[in-house]
């Protein structure tokens, strides 16, 4: 029993992992968009779809990485540029359109890949000893992966011109735009950013969920969670409560099922929102 | 004078839909025009919040599925007869909306959006977990006890034609029910909450209070649309308090026409005709809704029935 706690609770944190990873993506959107973007969830499941067609059609797992971010990227550019966009100052009008491009995404992968369930065999097959059971090697890159892809958003976010000027939009898009910051294209970057994160996410988890076209649903909230808990806008906060919460979640579901374990963090939230709406972590960071 | 002719001719086209209905098509489109009807109190529930007070509610299925499981564990657990169920429904989404009501109102924006979708979620996944009491997604059916069964005169929502009726009632009473609050000083006041709830608390409403009150009505509407389709359909089921629920109703409102009254129910008309008319020829219906509910966003923000509006009044002058 205790042995299968271990297991589950580093489970956990490797999958807390990939939802940080999904979840700053909506954090970005959400955070210089000011919408709620309820095809998030899709997005990532575009990933995991784009991540069986590679292996379907190319024979390999890795091109993947590269393939389906940079079709994420055009997409959410796309989409910021030809929907979003056209949408004024009205938050709640978007979080309609972001819900009709939800039932658009999943419909048209519906109709293209098709309505059952696959799976995907890991890249990197094996196993080793862990604490007496037996634990996937692709999990630990998986964990890796997503380490990588976190921390080289941060780099960006810090060292490069359009990570400033993301950061500068985010903070106050006025004066940013007085300084000359191109606010309009700004927008349409992070937008696919946000679309890319979320389907580098979907890659690297691909072998270890099923690739179907409602997986977006599930994730949706897991991801809102971590937002909502790290507190909104506080990036570093929300990969933190993405891997406490995971990790929390798989603890629980040791000793109890997954929609016990569930309702667990979804109570967590609600005494966040209610208590602390800045986020569990506002003013430990700084 | 215009508004009124629009209403009383939709009044009579409800009233004699049965027949008209069998003289054009197949009497398959009363059950249609009946579910439409149904959604159209869970649509009026949406915008009451959003459209009335400013708050937009991603959980009103929640208050759809208390009522759902309201009226279906009365009948098949309690073993009720068909009135004290049938108050039973609405009477429990009722009582919740006012619990979580009492938490959710204090937030607003993005905040209450989310909080409603959590809460929802909540009672979702315990939903799944009582699986031997709700049924889960799968749900459970009951059989339904006559409306009236008085000195051999039998009612029941068998026949087709009394459960439109009965429906249609119901749920025009609802609507009346909202036309009467917002033309009174609550309703006044919540205008003036959306508006700028800043400056009505300074003119000494109690924001907090009117919120909780219209959420807790909001929640009674949600929950009679949700009575009305467990009768309908003969069951409840846990699917039908998934967040996916809330938003369709969502659209359907903003799509109509949000903070009038009719709007939403055009709304639920046009998309569960769209969704009738083309799932039969086409199983991806659901592309067309999702197109046509961005198209509506970005080119008629103000719903059909601004648009509507929009053109009656630029073919006036």
């Amino acid at each position: 029993m205790n042995q299968t706690i271990v297991a589950l609770a580093i489970n956990g944190i490797v999958f807390g992992l990939i939802i940080a990873l999904i979840a700053l993506g909506l954090s970005i959107i959400f955070g210089l968009l000011d919408i709620i973007n309820l095809s998030h969830g899709d997005f990532f499941m575009v990933g995991t779809v784009l991540t069986y067609t590679t292996l379907t059609s190319l024979g390999y797992f890795w091109p993947a990485l590269i393939i389906a971010p940079l079709i994420g990227f055009v997409l959410g550019v796309l989409i910021q540029f030809s929907i979003i966009q056209r949408i004024k100052n009205n938050a709640a009008l978007s979080i309609v359109a972001t819900f009709g491009l939800s039932m658009i995404i999943q419909e048209v992968v519906r109709m293209t890949f098709g309505a059952a369930p696959k799976r995907i065999m890991p890249p990197i097959q094996g196993t080793f000893g862990l604490f007496g059971v037996a634990y996937e090697w692709y999990r630990i890159f998986a964990a890796f992966a997503s380490i990588v892809a976190i921390g080289s958003f941060f780099l960006f976010l810090k060292k490069t011109k359009l990570g400033v000027w993301m950061r500068a939009v985010r903070h106050d898009r006025d004066t940013a735009t007085t300084m000359g910051i191109p606010t309009q294209q700004v927008y349409l970057f992070t937008f696919g950013i946000g679309f890319a994160m979320a389907a580098i996410g979907g890659v690297i988890a691909a072998p270890i969920t099923t690739v179907d076209f409602r997986t977006g649903v599930d994730i949706l909230p897991v991801c809102f969670m971590a937002v909502i808990i790290g507190g909104l806008g506080n990036l570093p906060g929300t990969v933190a409560a993405a891997v406490l919460l995971s990790f929390l979640e798989g603890v629980i579901s040791g000793f109890a099922t997954p929609t016990i374990a569930r309702i667990f963090s979804l109570v967590l939230m609600s005494g966040v929102l209610l208590i602390r709406p800045q986020g569990l972590f506002k003013g430990l960071t700084k | 004078m215009k508004a009124f002719s629009g209403f009383a001719v939709l009044f009579v086209v409800l009233l004699f839909a049965p027949w008209l209905i069998t003289l054009v098509g197949d009497a398959f489109w009363l059950s249609i025009l009946t579910e439409i009807v149904i959604w159209s109190c869970f649509a009026a529930s949406i915008n009451f919040l959003f459209g009335y007070v400013g708050l937009l509610s991603f959980g009103q299925a929640l208050y759809f599925g208390f009522g759902m499981y309201g009226v279906a564990l009365g009948i098949s657990e309690l073993h009720l007869s068909f009135w004290p169920a049938f108050f039973l429904g609405p009477l429990s989404a009722t009582l919740i909306a006012f619990l979580t009501g009492l938490l959710a109102v204090r937030l607003t924006w993005h905040y209450f959006a989310i909080i409603t979708v959590v809460f929802s979620l909540i009672t979702y996944f315990l939903a799944l977990t009582f699986k031997s009491l709700t049924g889960g997604d799968d749900g459970i059916n009951f059989t339904l006890p006559d409306i009236l069964n008085f000195m051999g005169y039998k009612l029941s929502l068998a026949d087709t034609t009394t459960q439109y009726f009965f429906m249609l009632i119901v749920v025009a009473l609802c609507f009346w029910l909202i036309k009467i609050i917002m033309g009174s000083a609550l309703g006044r006041s919540l205008i003036a909450i959306r508006d700028n709830d800043v400056r009505a608390s300074l003119i000494g409403i109690n924001v907090y209070r009117l919120r909780l009150a219209a959420f807790v009505i909001a929640g009674f509407l949600a929950g009679v649309s949700g009575t009305l389709f467990a009768l309908f359909g003969r069951y409840a089921s846990a699917s039908y308090m998934f967040y996916h629920v809330s938003g369709e109703g969502v659209v359907w409102a903003i799509v109509g026409g949000v903070g009038t009254l009719l709007g939403p129910a055009i709304g639920t008309g046009i998309f569960i005709l769209i969704r009738e008319v083309v799932s039969s020829h086409w199983q991806h219906y659901a592309l067309i809704v999702g197109a046509f509910a961005i198209c509506i966003v970005i080119f008629a923000p103000e719903g059909i029935v601004g648009l509507w509006k929009k053109y009656s009044r630029r073919g006036r002058v």
